[in-house]
């Protein structure tokens, strides 16, 4: 019976250590996350002064739909240069992460699909394959009308190719912006 | 002349010896009895139910041994005129190391349904995982994700309603997500019991569908040492396992016994009839080592494993969102694929690394009553990696502690009647660090109390267990800085009577009524957030109740002159408050696109089924049987179906036995599966893909012993899908995104050193 006392009490002194643990009652900020919850597409015509179109949802996924969708102004006959800057908004603070994007270019190429308007969008940049990416790329419109833009943020880790189509990857980003031409 | 003498010894050599080997403290039977004819060199091991037969012997004087590892061996000389049925009551040994998990086992599962996995099985399905292990029982299905990952279901319910308990210590981890597979290597055990209902309560109030005992071999008793290798491979995934095992007992100090196993595993992308899936591989390194001590009436063991896997995720299952998910469905090839052969792993992956050590001790009293104390430690650590985006940490990263202290008194066996009683505590937290919120923190405590009763009159055999639990939940959550707790408490009395009646000796008849609950889990209560397998979100309850079940269960047994063998279950269980997840809307709208939303809500189920299983040996060298499932599961509250179900299924085998010069314990064969398209479906949820349609799957089996050098040589081959089927599974998740496994030749080896 010594032998299961001096058991007993061993085990009782182990617990007792392993269960000391305090760090379960102090959670991380469940409002931080790694998302990709902002983006800006910044038009450039000829000189002129850029103008921004904004969407953004600050929760992140879940909660709130998102609480921003700008739409795009545009004029026919003119020639746009249009860059994406991407953000990350995590407990009210906002951190451009354009740049951790770019540099996995090779496994990710963004996507611009009207629908209900017609435009002409070229991809002007290039991954370390030669392949698209669309972070810079030229818009022209030639007819007017309003409808919309689809972007797309396609992740494709082993899958990217010269010409994929916008269904190749997996949903980084998707969504629309309301668009009127004049 | 000739021809007349011929006839009369093969009469004379066409005589059955049959019997049942039981327990002589307590009637109960033995399984795992070692019944041997000398003369003959013959040898059977007893099933379950303490059964053993010989076909084909002929007339004469024998020397028949008995033997089982917890009883002292029994030699008779017998005369052999006609058929014979012997039985064998063994008395129990006085230096006996039963396991502690084991001993309180025996009576509190006396009179619940149970299957064991047969050694020709376990064999034939060595490097497996748990998960395809176990869906050998009749009644078990799998919940699969892909084309790795296996979760068992029992009657229908799957995850934190099944209990699975290796080694003696339930395991605790992350078993509420569908997409999480047991963290259990399978080498660790030579015994696998599937206990069917709520009646293992000495393990816990929660086990509404059923329990799972994964159970090493005793440590050895008598000095000396032994070794096993075990090597797998299987063609369709070019997966090679290898397992070895050491074990010995030193002559110098005769007390003392250990164990050491380890087991690695490394397979590539799995290859369906038309296409390689890329990103399915697994690598997998597991380990154990067991000592035990003992010494007059003292006995103590510890235990200590480690369980570590990696595995892809295929590539084109892994959707971004609704869009992607329909685009993937309407696809008949995987789109998002590279359909080649490859060993890498990539994201989407997990990892999951498991520790558990485990001390057990048993103190033997005058009067032989035994006093057991287990205490058991768990680490899990779980991380879950989707596509890497603004940094390379685990989007979901969990770590779980689990500590349990259990003690057990038990009577000592008595023919007529045996008691236990029992307390456990239970401590458990667990903490997420990744880079995206899923579950919150948790503090869990949970103390029950329990006692067991089993008494024998005439030809019934009556058991009963009564348990109460006492859970506390304390969550934490951290919102932008402001740090909330919430308690929650649960508890609840639980029951289990059961009752073998012995109709004769070729029919037993026993039923079970067990009355058990299960406090919600924490992701039923509080998760919220995107599950990127499945494209969904998910909102819990954090008013969620207690699941209440009360599950009636019926078996027929039925065994004719040893060569029929016929068992009929029957079971309905009634779960009120059952926590089910449902699609709702509005479907939750996201800069990553649409996802359907899915809530946590509270109905009333019931669910029944049969399963049915025939075992007919035909000649000495040729036995058939066959087998069904067959399960109903309906939501009371809206009268419609219960989603994610098993749908029915029937096999069948036929198996050729022979022995030659050089080999041994041969056997052939051919097995097929009819599993039935799943209709039972939601009427008012339209899935992505209707269930999949019926199939048919075609096995074929060879397995000998070859004798080389003294040692033995086991060698087996499998061909699973013989005719490469093309087919899907409604119980697979990826069933949207790609077919089953095609043809795999699966080769396997194990030398006894």
């Amino acid at each position: 019976m010594k032998q299961l006392k001096k058991y007993i009490f061993g085990v009782l002194f182990i617990l007792i250590i392993i269960s000391c643990t305090k760090s379960v009652s102090t959670p991380n900020d469940e409002n931080e996350h790694e998302s990709i919850n902002r983006v800006e597409l910044i038009f450039t015509d000829n000189g002129a002064t850029p103008k921004s179109y904004i969407v953004e949802d600050p929760d992140g996924d879940g909660g709130n739909p998102p609480s921003r969708i700008d739409t795009i102004f545009v004029i026919t006959g003119k020639q746009y240069s249009v860059s994406v800057k991407l953000f990350n908004i995590s407990s009210g603070v906002v951190k451009e992460v354009t740049a951790s994007i770019v540099s996995q270019a090779a496994a990710h190429e963004l996507y611009f699909i009207p629908s209900g308007i017609t435009a002409v969008i070229q991809k002007t940049d290039k991954d370390k394959n030669g392949y698209p990416v669309g972070f810079q790329s030229n818009w022209q419109f030639s007819t007017t009308g309003s409808g919309s833009i689809l972007l797309k943020l396609m992740h494709k880790t082993a899958l990217k190719g010269a010409n994929d189509g916008p269904n190749v990857g997996h949903s980084d980003i998707q969504t629309s912006m309301p668009t009127i031409i004049k | 002349m000739a021809l007349s003498i011929s006839l009369a010894q093969s009469q004379k050599c066409k005589i059955v010896l049959s019997g049942v080997v039981v327990d002589a403290s307590n009637n109960a039977p033995l399984d795992r009895a070692v019944v041997e004819i000398r003369e003959l060199g013959l040898k059977f091991i007893t099933d379950l139910e303490g059964h053993y037969h010989f076909y084909n012997l002929c007339e004469g004087n024998y020397t028949m041994v008995v033997n089982h590892i917890s009883c002292d061996s029994i030699t008779l000389k017998i005369q052999i005129q006609k058929n014979l049925i012997k039985n064998f009551r063994l008395p129990h040994s006085l230096n006996e190391l039963e396991t502690v998990s084991v001993s309180a086992k025996k009576d509190i599962t006396l009179n619940t349904i149970k299957e064991e996995l047969s050694n020709k099985i376990i064999d034939a399905t060595r490097g497996q995982s748990l998960g395809e292990i176990l869906k050998n029982v009749n009644g078990v299905a799998v919940l699969q994700t892909g084309s790795t990952i296996f979760k068992p279901v029992i009657h229908g319910l799957h995850s934190q309603r099944i209990l699975l308990v290796n080694n003696g210590v339930r395991l605790e981890s992350q078993q509420w997500g569908s997409d999480h597979a047991p963290e259990i290597d399978p080498f660790i055990a030579d015994k696998f019991i599937v206990l069917k209902g709520a009646g293992a309560l000495r393990f816990g109030n929660d086990a509404i569908a059923g329990a799972v005992l994964i159970e090493p071999k005793p440590l050895p008793k008598k000095a000396g040492k032994m070794g096993e290798i075990n090597t797998t491979y299987f063609s369709n995934s070019r997966q090679y396992v290898i397992n070895g095992m050491f074990e010995a007992s030193p002559i110098n100090l005769p007390e003392f016994s250990y164990r050491i196993q380890a087991t690695y595993k490394k397979g590539g992308n799995a290859k369906t009839p038309d296409y390689w899936l890329y990103n399915t591989g697994l690598e997998e390194f597991n380990y154990s080592a067991t000592a035990g001590w003992r010494k007059n009436r003292f006995n103590t063991e510890f235990f200590f494993s480690s369980f570590q896997t990696s595995l892809g995720i295929f590539l084109g299952a892994h959707v971004g969102n609704l869009t992607d998910l329909q685009n993937a469905i309407e696809s008949s090839r995987p789109i998002q694929n590279i359909d080649q052969f490859s060993y890498d792993i990539i994201r989407p992956s997990q990892s999951v690394h498991h520790v558990t050590a485990k001390s057990k001790i048993q103190y033997l009293f005058l009067n032989d009553h035994k006093l057991n104390l287990v205490v058991s430690y768990q680490n899990n650590q779980r991380k879950e990696f989707d596509r890497a985006l603004l940094s390379p940490r685990p989007e979901l990263d969990l770590a779980m502690t689990t500590t349990i202290v259990d003690v057990n008194y038990e009577s000592a066996s008595s023919k007529n009647s045996q008691y236990s009683f029992g307390t456990n505590a239970t401590l458990q937290e667990n903490i997420w660090t990744g880079s995206r919120f899923f579950i919150p923190n948790f503090r869990s405590q949970n103390v029950a109390m329990y006692v067991t009763h089993a008494i024998n009159i005439n030809k019934w055999m009556i058991d009963g267990g009564i348990r109460y639990d006492f859970k506390s939940l304390t969550t934490y959550r951290n919102k932008s800085d402001a740090v909330s707790s919430i308690d929650r408490t649960f508890g609840n009395p639980s029951g289990t009577i059961g009752s073998t009646y012995k109709i004769n000796s070729k029919l037993k008849w026993l039923f079970n009524t067990t009355f058990a609950w299960r406090a919600p889990q924490v992701n039923e209560l509080y998760v919220n957030g995107l599950h990127h397998g499945t494209a969904s979100f998910e909102i819990g309850d954090p008013n969620l109740n207690s699941e209440k079940a009360v599950n009636f269960s019926t078996q027929f047994k039925y065994q004719y002159d040893s060569s029929w063998k016929l068992d009929l279950t029957i079971y309905n269980n009634i779960i009120n408050d059952f926590i089910n997840i449902i699609p709702t809307t509005p479907a939750t709208l996201t800069l990553r696109g649409a996802y359907p939303t899915f809530k946590y809500i509270q109905t009333n189920a019931i669910l029944r089924g049969v399963d049915f299983s025939l075992q007919k040996n035909i000649t000495t060298h040729l036995s058939t049987g066959t087998k069904t499932a067959l399960l109903w599961a309906v939501d009371q509250k809206t009268n419609d179906w219960l989603i994610q179900m098993p749908a029915n299924r029937i096999e069948g085998n036929i198996t050729y036995s022979f022995n030659t010069k050089y080999l041994k314990q041969s056997e052939i064969e051919f097995s097929w599966l009819h599993v039935m398209e799943q209709t039972r479906v939601l009427k008012n949820f339209v899935d992505y893909i209707q269930p999949p349609s019926a199939y048919n799957l075609l096995n074929l089996d060879f397995g000998t012993q070859i004798m080389f050098s003294k040692k033995s040589i086991n060698f087996r081959i499998t061909i699973f899908n013989l005719l490469n089927e093309r087919y899907r599974d409604y119980m697979n998740r990826f069933r949207y995104f790609n077919d089953e496994s095609g043809r795999s030749i699966n080769l396997r080896c194990k030398i006894k050193l």
